[in-house]
């Protein structure tokens, strides 16, 4: 080989072997995420994160950066809006046009939106759908399903559990937290007829669905049938009668604080400043609690057992996709990556329960999650239809009523499961 | 021209005022020239309000005649909507319930705007102080003034139930003002009275200015009392007034709507209040076009509104131009 040849030989080596040390310098930089170029879109992202709060911060400088590196041609967009006024802006956006391309949404507005025929039904349109869908908890991922398809994944979730005030706990005399219904009741009891008045053993915020649920629930009472199509034998069943009778006597007795009855004042409050033993709250209020009342002393337990087993009621926000979305790819890419363990690690940190059944027990997390994620196990979800406002409103008015006296508790939700079936009725075409 | 005569000038063509007068009509082009300016003027405003109230007045107008869908084609349906709405029994409950609260705020603000502007017409130390206290209400912000009284009716630690169990002792047991059906926009509808008596005060202040002093002072040397005075001078005087306040307070009235969505809410967490009990004509609109999402059946109810406030306004005007001519 003549010199000249040498030279272009080593020239011809030379550039193959520079560009690999590049690119492995580059890939080490990234830890191993390969940007993905070929999706490319702008995504307009609604949710409700608190706009004060860690949720807000750990979104933006953590989830959405690490989205960016791997996607640098998306754009996010992302609008803040608080959750009252959420709603509000997704309907008027329904009727002007003006829609996300991706919203984390309230999980009770999904199966009306689902109806609205505006979101995307992501069991058709995502390839790993199954695969995603078989990474969450079922309970949250049933707020997604309406008729035959899932349109929506779950993102985050929450249930509410027992809090309990030391202070007041150990100024009646008790010791340990009552599992069974039968003890919880006697607790009740103990408390308040101790703690003089003002003072109770449980305190609820109103008979809405969210508060009563899990009462209904654990005395083994329902709402409706599997199938969704009746209310009558369900609503003004045996375990429902039992649970809706069941309060009322608390009430009378003087054991459950009147603010139940609606005008009072916030369980929170009254549970930080000892007005309470315990409420049932979700996982969002160590931190506010923390903040409020920095001396609170307080503990965890599940829901209390009954002849339905220990069942409280799920909440949370599902990740949906409007079927207006433009940059599709974009848009579902972006969801993909919130259901990514890293993400929904970062956002559990801050009260943002995750969905991903491989995170449960994960030591990561805070040290208050293991009651709320065994609760979420035998966790239901309230009736996924798009009429739920009007259900909801049907059965607190019922509860309201039998509370109050003004209707025997049999009769007031016999009324209720009346109006529930119509409501089912107008469902079901 | 006929000499000796003055030319009037005439626009249009309205006869001459006297015989022998000579019509010169303006020429169209110097009333181009003095009207386009005005026109020209008031464009802007106009165009505005075209396109923001007028159009979706107009659609709206259109959409309580069709079952409006979100996507996809809606169709006419006549009167339907309307047909509906008077076969609803909840819609004929917020029709009482709009009622019962215009009736104790019209009254509320009439009667005591009154008295409040009889008083502080006197001459009196501080009486423009009072007058300003008096009036301080009416330019707070309905929202923040329905979350303060939400905290002074509640049921457990609120003021009110504070100073009337634990103060006076007139009542028993605290109280959910906001909570209990029977209390429960009647509470609101204080509300509504104490924000609005500054300004009835106001329009009343200004109308007692009218009275003459001589009457009264003639009167009381004749040996007439206090109310024999007021009832007999200062009332007729003011029955211009009192129309005009009649009709803006209704108006008012059935358009609350801030205060008894913040209030019920805020308080009991629905928007009808408990039990449906404060579920007003706009409360109840709103969540059938914004709840419901029945956007179409919510214009209809909208317009319904509209025209029982229209109703009224007309009966009180014509009722009021009889006493009048009584």
């Amino acid at each position: 080989m003549g010199s000249i040849q040498a030279r272009r030989l080593a020239a011809l080596l030379a550039v193959p072997a520079a560009l690999s040390l590049a690119l492995s310098g580059v890939t080490a930089a990234q830890d191993a995420v390969t940007p993905d170029e070929s999706v490319t879109g702008t995504v307009v992202f609604w949710n409700g994160y608190a706009a004060d709060g860690d949720e807000i911060t750990t979104f933006r400088n953590e989830v959405l950066p690490a989205f960016q590196a791997q996607y640098p041609n998306v754009t996010i967009e992302t609008q803040e809006i608080p959750y009252d006024d959420l709603r509000q802006k997704l309907v008027t956006g329904l009727a002007g046009g003006v829609l996300p391309d991706v919203l984390r949404a309230d999980i009770i507005w999904v199966p009306e939106f689902a109806d609205q025929g505006v979101l995307l039904p992501l069991d058709q349109e995502m390839a790993d759908f199954d695969e995603l869908a078989a990474g969450v908890f079922p309970g949250p991922l049933s707020t997604n399903k309406w008729g035959d398809h899932y349109y929506g994944l779950p993102l985050d979730t929450n249930t509410r559990i027992i809090f309990a005030n030391s202070a007041v706990l150990e100024a009646a005399g008790i010791s340990e937290l009552p599992a069974t219904i039968e003890d919880f009741e006697a607790m009740l009891a103990t408390v308040s007829e101790s703690q003089g008045e003002g003072v109770y053993g449980y305190a609820e915020g109103g008979t809405g669905a969210w508060s009563v649920l899990p009462w209904i629930w654990t005395m083994g009472g329902a709402i409706t049938d599997e199938a969704l199509t009746t209310a009558s034998g369900y609503l003004n069943g045996e375990g429902t009668v039992a649970a809706v009778t069941m309060l009322k006597k608390w009430l009378d007795e003087g054991y459950m604080s009147p603010s139940i009855l609606g005008g009072g004042t916030a369980t929170s409050d009254q549970f930080g400043n000892g007005q309470t033993a315990t409420i049932l709250e979700g996982p969002w209020m160590p931190g506010i609690f923390k903040n409020q009342f920095p001396d609170l002393d307080f503990t965890f337990a599940p829901v209390p057992a009954g002849p339905g087993g220990s069942q409280s009621v799920v909440g949370g926000e599902d990740i949906v996709v409007f079927d207006s979305a433009q940059d599709k790819e974009a848009a579902l890419a972006f969801v993909r990556h919130m259901l990514s363990e890293d993400s929904q690690m970062a956002m559990g940190k801050v009260g943002q329960m995750p969905v991903l059944a491989s995170l449960v027990g994960n030591p990561d997390l805070p040290d208050y999650y293991p009651t709320f994620m065994e609760q979420l196990k035998t966790g239901n979800a309230r009736t996924p239809v798009p009429a739920w406002p009007s259900i909801d409103e049907a059965i607190s008015n019922a509860v309201l009523k039998a509370l109050r006296g003004d209707m025997e508790v049999q009769a007031a939700l016999d009324e209720a499961a009346g109006i529930v079936d119509g409501l089912l009725a107008e469902n079901a075409d | 021209m006929r000499l000796g005569r003055r030319p009037a000038l005439r626009l249009g063509r309205r006869p001459p005022s006297h015989p022998g007068a000579v019509v010169l009509a303006e020429p169209w082009s110097s009333r181009l020239r003095r009207l386009l300016p005005i026109y020209g003027l008031i464009l802007p405003g106009m165009l505005l309000f075209a396109a923001w109230a007028l159009m979706p007045i107009l659609q709206s107008f259109v959409m309580s005649f069709t079952d409006w869908k979100l996507r996809g084609d809606s169709s006419f349906v006549g009167l339907a909507n309307y047909m509906r709405a008077l076969d609803d029994p909840l819609f004929w409950r917020s029709l009482s319930a709009t009622v019962g609260y215009t009736v104790v705020t019209v009254s509320g603000q009439l009667v005591l705007g009154l008295g409040a502007a009889l008083l502080l017409n006197e001459k009196i130390h501080g009486r423009s102080v009072f007058r300003l206290v008096y009036y301080l209400p009416v330019i707070t912000s309905w929202v923040i003034v329905s979350l303060i009284f939400v905290w002074l009716y509640n049921g457990q630690s609120g003021v009110l139930n504070w100073f009337l169990h634990d103060v006076l002792g007139v009542i028993d047991k605290n109280v959910a003002w906001l909570a209990e059906p029977a209390t429960a926009l009647w509470a609101i509808a204080i509300l509504g009275v104490w924000k609005g008596i500054g300004w009835t005060m106001v329009v009343y202040l200004a109308g007692l200015q009218g009275v003459p002093h001589e009457l009264h002072e003639a009167a009381s040397i004749d040996g007439a009392g206090t109310w024999q005075r007021f009832r007999n001078i200062t009332l007729p005087f003011l029955r211009t007034t009192t129309t005009f306040l009649l009709i803006v307070l209704t108006i008012g009235g059935f358009s609350a709507f801030i205060s008894i969505f913040v209030m019920s809410t805020a308080a009991v967490g629905t928007l009808g209040g408990p039990l449906n009990s404060t579920d007003v004509m706009l409360t109840y609109t709103w969540k059938q076009a914004f709840q419901e999402i029945d956007l179409s059946y919510g214009a209809a109810l909208s317009f319904m509104v509209a025209a029982v406030v229209a109703l009224i306004s007309i009966v009180e005007f014509r009722f009021a131009r009889q006493q009048e001519q009584a």
